[in-house]
């Protein structure tokens, strides 16, 4: 349990879409079970926690929602990214990638000194 | 874009019903299957699955309540969650509510009341334009009747010639008139002004013109500018007035202007007029006569031109012409002139009263909020277990802040509104008494600025209320719930916080109580001063008389003594009536501008040494019997007294002991004296002393009886009048048959002011009775608040305290020691109260000294009583929670546990 950590704010969202581009229409439990794999079970998902940030997505437009029969025949509430969504997480993911790079390179070990 | 769409989304949400609620629950239900049956596939059975899954859930309500905050407005719904809780608790405790809300009303509502009276008096600029560059010049010198001389129109005239740091210098002259109405005669007081007066002043009218220098001098004719009062009053805002002509003193003068509405300064007036309206201001001896001072002066300072230089060069000049005119500036009598900026003039006597008005409100203000934060605290202690409760379901610590924020903005609004209502009703009381010592008593009101200080004392309020009362820490709620509801007594922090605030209230009673009790004293002590006459049963009809052909024309002397002659004898048919005296002016007023100077045959005055000064008067035969002024030696006058026979006076005790001390005064012969003589209807011839008669207090109660000489009637001119009248019983029955009688032989005169005795006493009473009504009704209210505060935390004690008893009683401890040990606890408050407020009390009362009479700021008797009143009421307010505490069943007690 002590390395389990909090969702760093922010990060969430990006998370999310990108499970539901990788996997298509998702609910939230299959959201939360993939962050929490992808992440080698070091980060937990409470409900409290995924579930405001899922609503927010859907007020800005970014994913959709739709009640559907689940695989083993249960009513779940399903995820979809839309086109807002769609771009919005190429963008982001973009951003992430250049300030991880930059992040990256200021904390490198010293060894290009002369 | 984003944002709009998000917050049309929580708009939306905002209103969003239980669907959404439905719909989430579903959800996280079918989350919660989901993850149940992932489990068992792992092979985790039923039971054990489901618990598992709702533990890593993080739960349900709490995801719940989060996604409602994402959806809607939180705040607001918050907001409205929190009022609603917050009326409903306070629903649930209504004796609670109704306590602090009654409190907080007193509290509010008297700073309200006072803060509308300071600013309306003090804190409003002047509706004068520029009024902080007005000045007010004040000419004094030492001895009887000094200490505002006024100028003379040959010392205005240096004044304005030599001093460049006034804009302008304007005269006043304050002189009185009798308007003749359609069906009346009334008594105008009116100011004689010079054309530049109301330039000087910054003033403009409402209607028509002001004076201007063409209105100036002799040779133009009279006009009058009505006050903003008197236009409303006598003729009913009537806006065709100007031009309009008025009779006064049989002069037809037309009416110019309406004034705007300001201060009355330096007397209230009903109107203005130019100097040309009253020949006397137009004769030789007016404009002529250094002594002859009849003028107030304001001034307004020149642009760039300080105070101090102003005041310089008034010196100047004041020191020159008591250097070229000795014999206008007695050296003994320390001549001075004083500059005085005009919003002080105007706030002087005001000032301590409302240094007294300002601190009852400070201290009702401070003992309300002390009673109301003390509740408050000992309602947080009990309601801390419910705080608890939620804080364990979910509530943040903001939320809750937020709830007990909410509850007190509640209390302190209701309360601030009720606080209104009482500063509306008690503002007359207020404005009645400020009017009686300030001019500006007509703009206090109710005005914005008033309400907005309201508003921010509640706000200030509810923040102290919401902030002392602490909430309970994150790291201790599992031990604190657990511990149960009746292990919550409040830290002993909080529990000294209580008594401090309990000690304040009580030292606070104190001080109001003996504020009180002094200004009791005060008025009791001034209503047992006696008058000087021997009866109450006495009528006083003043008549002032001014007809200016009585020095002239002996017909005309002879027919206004003929026409008192004939009031009085048919005022003496009236039934009832015992006796009528005739004299210049009646016992128990002070008129102006009769003091004069006095000498004593065969002796001269050393150099150096102030002149003597006596009040001049004069009485017929009847009128020391009718007034009931004991004749202490000699004579009375009798009808020889007259023309042509020797001049005889009769002098009053006072002024028998200023000029003989230690020798009988009778046959002495003096005469008055003096540069001012002249312009008095009297002669400097030696005068008789035949007898004295007893003092009067013609200077109101407070003041030292005056020195007087009286003269008999038939022996001067007659100049203004008035009758004394005596009955048997119920003098004021008569009041209104003398009253036609006089009006009847007195046309065009108006008659007004009847009064009895005891009237013109009250007079001198009623203002220290508003005093003391004020202040006592504020020091009761006080001792009820701070009798409250005792019983509450006393009983708050015992009620935390009820275990520790119940073991006491059943190791043996008897109730008579229960009950003596919560007296106790409460004496030591009330003696810690008492330490503090007396010495408080004996504070206050030096810094309201000038409002005393007869009684000594430390007066041992009214610190006895109130310390007295206080313990008693201390008392009785403890024995309640210590009879409770002794009926504690310690059986009960202990299975509780």
């Amino acid at each position: 349990m002590a390395d389990k950590q909090d969702v760093q704010p922010g990060t969430l969202a990006l998370m999310i879409l990108r499970t539901l581009e990788v996997l298509g229409p998702l609910h939230g439990y299959g959201v939360a079970r993939r962050i929490e794999e992808t992440s080698k079970q070091k980060l937990q998902l409470n409900y409290g926690t995924l579930y405001p940030a899922l609503l927010k997505l859907e007020q800005e437009g970014f994913i959709k929602s739709a009640w559907r029969q689940s695989e083993n025949n249960r009513r779940a509430k399903y995820y979809s990214l839309t086109a807002a969504g769609r771009k919005r997480l190429a963008q982001e993911a973009r951003e992430w990638r250049r300030t991880a790079d930059l992040i990256a390179a200021f904390l490198a070990p010293r060894e290009e000194a002369p | 874009m984003r944002w709009v769409r998000l917050a049309l989304a929580r708009l939306r949400g905002l209103f969003a019903d239980d669907r959404a609620d439905q719909d989430l629950r579903e959800e996280l239900e079918s989350h919660l299957e989901l993850e149940t049956a992932e489990l068992m596939r792992r092979g985790v059975n039923a039971e054990a699955a489901r618990r598992q899954a709702l533990l890593a859930s993080g739960g349900l309500t709490r995801a719940v309540e989060a996604v409602r905050e994402q959806r809607g407005l939180p705040w607001i719904e918050n907001a409205m969650a929190d009022l609603r809780y917050g009326l409903r608790s306070l629903r649930r405790n209504p004796g609670f509510t109704a306590v602090v809300v009654f409190t907080l009303a007193l509290g509010i509502g008297a700073t309200t009341a006072i803060f509308s009276v300071v600013r309306g008096v003090l804190l409003k600029p002047l509706p004068h334009r520029e009024g902080d560059r007005l000045v007010y010049l004040r000419q004094a010198t030492d001895g009887l009747g000094g200490e505002n001389l006024l100028f003379s129109v040959p010392e205005v005239r240096d004044l304005r010639t030599g001093a460049p740091a006034f804009a302008g210098i304007a005269e006043y002259s304050p002189w009185d008139a009798a308007l003749q109405g359609e069906a009346d005669v009334i008594g105008l007081h009116v100011g004689l002004v010079t054309g530049n007066f109301f330039e000087v002043m910054g003033l403009t009218p409402v209607l028509g013109r002001l004076t201007r220098a063409s209105d100036d001098g002799p040779g133009v004719p009279p006009v009058m500018v009505l006050t903003h009062d008197f236009w409303i009053r006598r003729f009913g805002a009537d806006s065709g007035i100007v031009g309009r002509r008025l009779l006064l003193n049989g002069q037809s003068v037309p009416v110019i202007g309406v004034l705007q509405p300001a201060p009355y300064f330096p007397d209230q007036v009903d109107g203005f007029l130019n100097m040309v309206f009253s020949p006397h201001h137009m004769s030789a001896q007016m404009i002529e006569g250094r002594t002859h001072r009849m003028t107030e002066l304001i001034g307004r300072l020149a642009p760039g031109a300080s105070l101090d230089e102003a005041r310089t060069e008034v010196a100047t000049i004041h020191a020159r012409l008591k250097r070229g005119y000795p014999e206008a500036y007695d050296p003994g009598a320390n001549y001075r002139i004083a500059v005085v900026p005009f919003k002080q003039a105007i706030g002087q006597r005001a000032q301590l009263t409302l240094g007294l008005l300002i601190g009852v409100a400070a201290f009702i203000l401070v003992i309300s909020a002390a009673n109301v934060t003390s509740l408050t605290l000992m309602r947080g202690v009990r309601r801390g277990h419910e705080l608890l409760v939620r804080t364990a379901l979910g509530a943040g610590h903001g939320r809750l802040r937020r709830l007990l924020l909410v509850e007190n903005f509640l209390l302190a609004l209701v309360g601030a509104l009720l606080g209104l209502g009482l500063a509306v009703g008690g503002l007359e009381l207020l404005v009645r008494l400020v009017a009686r010592y300030s001019p500006r008593a007509s703009e206090i009101q109710l005005d914005r600025p008033v309400l907005w200080f309201t508003l921010g004392l509640s706000v200030a309020i509810a923040l102290l209320l919401s902030f002392v009362a602490s909430l309970p820490r994150g790291d201790s709620e599992g031990a604190l719930v657990s511990a149960g509801p009746n292990r919550l007594t409040g830290t002993p922090r909080k529990q000294r916080l209580q008594r401090a605030l309990v000690v304040a209230q009580i030292a606070v009673s104190v001080v109001l109580l003996a504020g009180a009790g002094l200004l009791t004293r005060t008025m009791m002590e001034l209503s047992a001063v006696s008058t000087g006459l021997r009866t109450e049963e006495v009528l006083t009809i003043p008549v002032p008389l001014r007809d200016a052909a009585v020095a002239t024309e002996k017909a005309a002397d002879a027919a206004a003594k003929e026409r008192f002659r004939r009031m009085a004898d048919e005022i003496r048919g009236l039934p009832g009536v015992v006796d009528v005296g005739i004299g210049s002016s009646t016992p128990l007023t002070s008129s102006a501008f009769s003091a004069l100077d006095v000498k004593v045959e065969g002796r001269a005055l050393s150099t150096g040494q102030s002149v003597p000064r006596a009040e001049s008067r004069t009485a017929d035969p009847d009128y020391f019997r009718a007034a009931g002024i004991p004749l202490l030696q000699g004579r009375e006058f009798t009808s020889a007294d007259r023309y042509g026979s020797a001049r005889v006076v009769i002098i009053n005790q006072a002024l028998a002991g200023q000029l003989f001390p230690g020798e009988s005064p009778l046959d002495r012969r003096i005469a008055w004296t003096g540069d001012v003589l002249r312009f008095s209807p009297f002669s400097g011839e030696w005068r008789t002393i035949v007898g004295v008669v007893g003092d009067t207090h013609d200077g109101g109660l407070e003041a030292e009886p005056p020195a007087t000489m009286y003269m008999p009637f038939a022996q001067e001119l007659t100049y203004l009048g008035g009758l004394v009248i005596r009955a048997d019983s119920n003098v004021s029955a008569l009041a209104g048959a003398a009253t036609r009688i006089v009006r009847d032989l007195a046309p065009g005169i108006p008659i007004e002011n009847v009064l009895t005795v005891a009237q013109l006493k009250d007079r001198s009473v009623a203002p220290r009775r508003l005093n003391a009504v004020l202040v006592w009704s504020f020091g009761l209210l006080a001792l009820i608040i701070a009798a409250v505060g005792i019983a509450g935390v006393l009983a708050f004690s015992v009620s935390t305290r009820t275990n520790e008893i119940g073991i006491r009683m059943s190791l043996g401890a008897d109730p008579t020691r229960v009950q003596r040990m919560i007296l106790g606890e409460g004496g030591a408050l009330l003696l810690i109260g008492l330490g503090l407020g007396l010495p408080g009390a004996l504070f206050a009362a030096r810094a309201i000294q000038g409002l005393l009479f007869g009684v000594a700021p430390y007066d041992p008797a009214t610190f006895g009583a109130v310390a007295v009143l206080m313990a008693a009421i201390g008392i009785a307010a403890s024995w309640i929670p210590a009879l409770r505490a002794s009926r504690v069943d310690p059986v009960i007690t202990m299975r509780a546990q």
